[in-house]
């Protein structure tokens, strides 16, 4: 356990030549290189959660379903497939940052990411670090941010795999990937499809969901070179094409097709040198949508923007208790678009970071941030985050942090009723972690407030145009359970059980009401059991009533049910069977008012590994 | 002749805008419906959220019945009420997302049928000799595909022949011979009325940008209020009031100064109101230059409508909370009612 913790803390900074005969498993592996360290290092009061692999792959289509079953996010999701914004301790979908390899990934233009954009079988783990995180990843992680990770195995390997699902409504999905390693060298490669007809019953009516079709195509390329001993170069590559036609609504049909794609490279540089390491990043990010009206003509409006970024992190190991961390990014966005011409804006943002651990028991870390954009002023950001292990059994968390985001491409520039004037959204949060931990059992409890003011709202001005202003002030706080168990019954059979519930009071501070699509009570939980090479599973959703405009949508409880047996468990060639219901109990429910989610559905999965 | 037309126009006017309340008559009457004498207030809702609604709400407005089609028909209303607008004994209500035509009965508010096929992004309707003409944007974003549909009203069904227009119809209108179309612009900006004879389009007017309302006066004008291209365009232009004279389709027209953008043009016995910068303005239709002061301020109208004297003004504030209706007294310009009701009021309708 201990050499597990040493190992783990050496390759988070960055020092990768494993022995790898001392780790057991793959999945010890997974954990090794961290693409992105600041996750561990600097964060030790703040509340992460891992999802791995083996989560990862039994919730294949999207990210929406992993972190609705799995995480307590909430979702609002325009009907299965459409677009999926998260609502992360009661903040909106421009508050929670996706972050890609380290790098903030949510769209220049509208400030979010789609969550049924992002297929989440690219990625070797997907991280949930809750609570404000602006200082480490910038602009709009407010409530919390979503980390996908490609990870590089420095292990002499050649490993194949292929991941095919077909389901109800013409669902299919696949993945084919490849992955190949030594001591020096690392690479791997995938490729990700889904495409579906979508067109599921509306529950209680003769209608189905029409226009409601979607595919998409991802590649992703991750590779890591040692040029020496202490000197590594890392490429994280990922591009998406995706179609989709956007479904209407109970009451108002609809026509339109939207096509995006996103191009993300990634060229990083690693040097550990003693007590210094540095990483000096070059990344590109590109992200280009179309919107057409009517899917019948070639009649469409666009946006698009190309991003391009450096990096440097440098890392000083002071001594055993200290180490220093400084980040220096200059950014630039160039856009360009049917409602805004062509703005561009340059931005520069400085980071120091210190983590300190006077004693065994306790750790913690200060960090500052001061972006200067070419548009706006922008405040100075900071955190302090520490944990202080009580007992074994023990450990309390804390963080506090000012974060912000800034103002959009859209909000700034758009025609009519771009605002220069805008500046960025501020918040303070506060965020207390109980962590247990028994042989067999976690359990974590965390308190939290987020405060914020200066937030971005469109409104109509004095002529009847919408535009966005500095406007409103939210207030956010609640309560997070997660439990986790492990049982093992006998050398076979193992059980296991997780579960989540959140609390979320979410207030506009004008009205002193309830934010709209903010459920006071969200929980999931899921069960899993296995015996040998047989598993099954069962999740389930409870979303509680939202307030919607001028009313309110009642709440849901949905399960999902899955049986899977794994062939020639032991040799090289593994094949692996799945059985999946979806919406088991065939529960009419719409996560977004008027837009119904699909019935009971079916999906077989298989997985070869060779 | 000149006399004849007048006491059409009168007639026509009598039959669209005023209510029935003013039936002399003083036998009573069996009550055509629950909704007979009083206000309908048309509520857009948000764009997509399928929040639409229609209000029933007394002329003192101390009573008001929300979502009456929804209680009536124990169904959604639709997407974006846009306009409602009566023929006879029934209500046409235009859903513009929803891209269909409610008819009810106006006084019941009883579902009659829907027309849902043909329609795309509908606007307006107005009525002449058997047949109803709905204006329609096309697709938004295309600026060659805007049409008026035809509606047989024996039978409430679409022809199948549509009649191609110029882009963004919105408001329209019938005298007793022809129908007129403003086109606004729809996405974008445009300066055209459209004269339409039985199916097709007669005559093209150039007015002003940005033609937003319409009304009909006691003489056979048709006033045409055009706010003007707005800053944002880059291409700022100021309103104009036009006025066409519907026998022989010329024009006069005033310029409004700088750059003001005015809207929604009423018109009440022998005098035009308008809407500025948050204050109301009325002229005489006979006067031949602009008013130089308001006579209501400090508003925020979502649309104005004058009834028998009385100004009666939506405010649908932020857009997500309820919206508010108030009346003010046109002899003293005072508000003397005001009451709450849905989401985003945007239509004023008498019963």
């Amino acid at each position: 356990m201990i050499l597990r913790y040493i190992l783990l803390f050496l390759f988070a900074v960055g020092f990768c030549s494993i022995a790898q005969a001392q780790l057991d498993s793959i999945q010890n592996l997974d954990e090794v290189i961290l693409s992105d360290s600041k996750l561990k290092i600097y964060g030790a009061g703040i509340k992460i959660e891992k999802l791995n692999d083996s989560v990862i792959t039994k919730n294949a289509t999207s990210l929406t379903s992993l972190l609705s079953f799995n995480s307590n996010v909430y979702f609002k999701e325009n009907g299965f497939g459409m677009v999926s914004s998260p609502s992360f301790r009661g903040t909106g979908a421009s508050q929670t940052a996706v972050i890609w390899n380290g790098i903030n990934i949510n769209s220049q233009l509208n400030g979010q990411t789609d969550f049924n954009t992002v297929n989440t079988n690219n990625f070797g783990s997907i991280t949930i670090r809750s609570g404000g995180g602006s200082v480490q990843y910038g602009s709009g992680a407010i409530g919390g941010s979503i980390h996908l990770n490609n990870n590089l195995k420095f292990y002499s390997h050649f490993n194949n795999s292929i991941r095919l699902t077909y389901g109800s409504f013409n669902t299919k999905t696949s993945y084919i990937s490849s992955s190949y390693g030594n001591s020096k060298l690392s690479l791997n490669v995938g490729v990700a499809s889904v495409n579906s007809d979508n067109d599921y019953k509306y529950l209680g009516t003769d209608r189905v969901n029409e226009n409601g079709a979607f595919e998409n195509l991802s590649i992703n390329v991750n590779m890591g070179y040692f040029l020496s001993e202490k000197d590594i170069l890392k490429l994280y590559h990922q591009s998406y094409d995706g179609e989709r036609l956007f479904s209407g609504t109970l009451v108002a049909p609809s026509n339109s097709k939207y096509e995006d794609n996103t191009h993300r490279t990634l060229l990083e540089w690693n040097r550990i040198s003693g007590k210094l390491s540095s990483k000096l990043k070059l990344v590109h990010l590109f992200e280009k949508f179309k919107f057409f009206e009517n899917k019948t003509t070639d009649i469409y409006t666009f946006g698009k923007v190309s991003t391009w970024l450096l990096n440097y992190n440098l890392n000083m190991r002071l001594s055993n208790k200290l180490q220093f961390r400084t980040i220096t990014e200059v950014s630039n966005f160039r856009g360009g678009g049917s409602s805004f011409g062509d703005p561009n804006r340059t931005a520069f943002s400085t980071t120091a970071l210190i983590n300190h651990k006077p004693n065994k028991q306790f750790e913690y870390n200060f960090n500052i941030r001061k972006d200067f954009t070419s548009d706006f002023k922008n405040p100075l950001l900071f955190s302090v985050d520490g944990a202080y292990t009580l007992s074994k059994y023990y450990t309390i968390q804390f963080n506090g942090s000012k974060n912000f985001r800034i103002p959009t491409f859209n909000d700034l520039y758009w025609k009519p009723g771009g605002n220069l004037d805008l500046e960025p959204e501020q918040s303070y949060q506060f965020d207390l972690g109980h962590n247990f931990r028994l042989k067999s059992f976690d359990f974590k409890l965390n308190t939290y407030y987020i405060n914020t003011k200066d937030l971005i709202q469109w409104r109509p001005n004095s002529s009847g145009i919408w535009q966005p202003i500095n406007v409103a002030k939210s207030l956010s706080y609640g309560l997070e359970i997660e439990e986790q168990s492990t049982l093992k019954i006998n050398k076979n059979q193992h059980l296991s059980f997780k579960g989540r519930y959140s609390y979320t009071i979410s207030e506009n501070q004008e009205t002193k009401k309830q934010l709209i699509y903010v459920p006071f009570h969200k929980g999931n939980l899921s069960v899993a059991y296995s015996n040998k090479a047989f598993s099954m599973y069962y999740q389930h959703l409870f979303n509680g009533e939202v307030a919607i405009i001028g009313d309110r949508l009642e709440g849901f409880n949905v399960g999902n049910i899955g049986i899977g047996y794994l062939f020639n468990k032991k040799g090289k060639t593994q094949y692996d069977i799945n059985f999946r219901i979806n919406n088991l109990y065939n529960k009419n429910y719409q996560n977004v008012s008027l837009r119904p989610m699909p019935n009971r559905n079916y999906q077989i999965l298989t997985t070869i590994k060779f | 002749m000149k006399l004849n037309k007048l006491l059409v126009v009168t007639l026509f006017l009598g039959l669209f805008f005023t209510s029935c309340s003013n039936d002399d008559d003083n036998t009573p009457q069996e009550p055509k419906g629950d909704y007979e004498n009083g206000i309908l207030i048309s509520h857009e809702g948000n764009f997509g959220k399928g929040n639409a609604s229609v209000s029933f709400v007394s002329f003192d407005l101390s009573t008001v019945e929300n979502n009456v089609f929804n209680a009536v028909n124990a169904e959604l209303l639709g997407d974006t009420a846009q306009s409602i607008a009566f023929n006879g004994d029934l209500a046409y209500i235009v859903l513009n997302v929803s891209n269909k035509i409610e008819v009810v009965n106006r006084y019941t508010f009883e579902s009659v049928t829907t027309i849902d096929t043909g329609l795309n992004n509908p606007r307006y309707i107005a009525f002449l000799n058997g047949k109803g003409y709905v204006t329609n944007w096309g697709d938004g974003t295309n600026a060659t595909d805007d049409y008026v549909a035809v509606i047989d009203l024996a039978t409430n069904t679409l022809e199948s022949a549509t009649i191609s227009v110029v882009e963004g119809p919105e408001e329209i209108i019938a005298t007793n011979t022809a129908i007129y179309v403003a086109h606004k612009g729809g996405f974008s900006q445009n300066n055209k009325v459209s004269v339409i004879a039985n199916t097709s389009v007669s005559t093209t007017i150039t007015v002003g940008d940005v033609p937003n309302s319409l009304q009909l006066d006691n003489s056979g004008n048709l006033w045409v209020l055009c706010g003007g291209k707005p800053a944002w365009t880059q291409a700022e232009t100021a309103g104009q009031l036009f006025k066409i004279n519907t026998s022989d389709n010329s024009t006069t027209s005033i310029d409004f100064e700088g750059m003001q953008h005015p809207s929604f043009l009423s018109y009440d016995d022998g005098k035009l109101f308008y809407y500025l910068g948050g204050e109301v303005y009325s002229m005489t239709s006979s006067s031949t230059a602009l008013p130089t002061t308001s006579i209501i301020s400090d508003l925020t109208f979502y649309n104005m409508t004058v009834n028998d004297g009385v100004l009666y003004g939506v405010d649908a504030k932020d857009f997500a909370s309820n919206g508010t209706l108030t009346s003010y007294d046109l002899s003293t310009n005072t508000e003397v009612n005001s009451t709450t009701l849905r989401i985003i009021p945007a239509g004023i309708y008498f019963n």
